[in-house]
């Protein structure tokens, strides 16, 4: 089966990516595809290039592009809830004057309409929320 | 048969009643993260509607050390249980 | 009520929070904007906190946050005409029917699950 999933929880702050990774691993596992996991509300942060755990904990963001290097899986982020939360890759940066961005790929800003065309495209979508 | 996904404990949240109330006949109500405090036998008189078609997901169990207190009405699942569900359901609705 | 509404669609919005305390209500309404701007039938339905987003007289924040009131004036142009609400969730705020900026239908008991069963995805904020 093909699957989405949408993140709208805060990498650390809640167990949302926690939870969607974990289900992630599980369901390539059994074969099926996972087509894109789809950034939201809060869940936007998952896309900031910066983070910086401790090392004893899981590296959500490192385990997000493993997902993307894996198994082929489009990472896309909700622009107008990124751009709010800091969150710009390069052009979007230059675009608003900014020095220096906060997402690169293989994360994408996209529209929501992403998101649409994705719960049409899929099996199954899986919210993990806050 | 959809497949309702609630991560908040019945103890601190009352939006298991409306996942309740949005649950078909045949429905099924998975517990994950916080909402696995829910799946306690001191809590589960909660989802006494649905007996038999409530499950929790073991890794948030075990994590917070409640395996042993999960009620024996409750279908313990891992995360491949947790798929499987997905499977079976035509669509899942998650509340929050 | 249950035998005279359509339940069905492509989307099932559920707005659960009230305006201006977060951002999930704007949130939930733009992801129903977009899909209906791409041809989706898209349902909204107000259950719990969500139902004040319905209230009449609501007003911008101190610091001039828009609040969602206008954009569910933006609906109707949307061609998003499936409201419903729970009308527990008004009762409890001591509102009714005469304090809404629009109407939305009440749905009982028994339909709730059939609305969720009707509609091809169902995403909740």
């Amino acid at each position: 089966m093909r699957y989405g999933l949408l993140v709208k929880g805060a990498p650390y702050s809640s167990q949302a990516s926690h939870s969607a990774l974990r289900f992630a691993a599980a369901l390539v596992a059994r074969g099926h595809r996972l087509k894109c996991v789809f950034f939201y509300h809060d869940g936007v942060y998952n896309a900031a290039r910066l983070a910086a755990p401790p090392q004893d904990e899981p590296h959500l963001y490192d385990a997000w592009r493993s997902l993307h290097d894996e198994h082929g899986t489009q990472l896309q982020v909700c622009i107008a809830a990124a751009l709010r939360r800091a969150l710009l890759d390069s052009r979007e940066a230059e675009r608003h004057g900014k020095s220096g961005h906060s997402v690169e790929p293989p994360f994408e800003l996209t529209g929501l309409g992403q998101l649409i065309d994705l719960g049409r495209e899929v099996d199954r979508l899986v919210t993990f929320a806050p | 048969m959809i497949l309702h996904i609630l991560n908040r404990p019945p103890s601190s949240s009352l939006v298991y009643r409306d996942a309740l109330a949005a649950m078909g006949a045949v429905d099924r109500l998975l517990l994950i993260e916080d909402g696995v405090l829910g799946a306690l036998t001191a809590q589960v008189r909660h989802f006494q509607a649905i007996e038999g078609r409530l499950f929790a997901l073991r890794e948030d169990l075990s994590a917070r050390g409640l395996e042993g207190q999960c009620d024996a009405s409750v279908q313990v699942v891992d995360v491949d249980g947790f798929v499987t569900l997905t499977e079976e359901a035509g669509k899942t609705v998650s509340w929050f | 009520m249950s035998s005279t509404v359509n339940f069905s669609g492509d989307l099932l919005v559920i707005l659960r929070h009230a305006p201006h305390g977060s951002s999930w209500l704007r949130e939930g309404l733009d992801a129903a904007l977009v899909a209906a701007a791409f041809g989706q039938s898209v349902s909204l339905l107000f259950q719990s906190d969500g139902v004040l987003a319905l209230a009449k007289g609501q007003g911008v924040g101190p610091l001039g946050q828009k609040g969602t009131a206008t954009t569910l004036d933006m609906l109707a142009m949307y061609d998003i005409e499936s409201l419903y609400l729970d009308p527990e969730a008004l009762e409890r705020f001591g509102l009714g029917e005469q304090d809404l900026l629009l109407p939305a239908a009440a749905l009982d008991a028994a339909s709730l699950p059939r609305l969720i069963a009707g509609h091809r995805l169902v995403l909740t904020f």
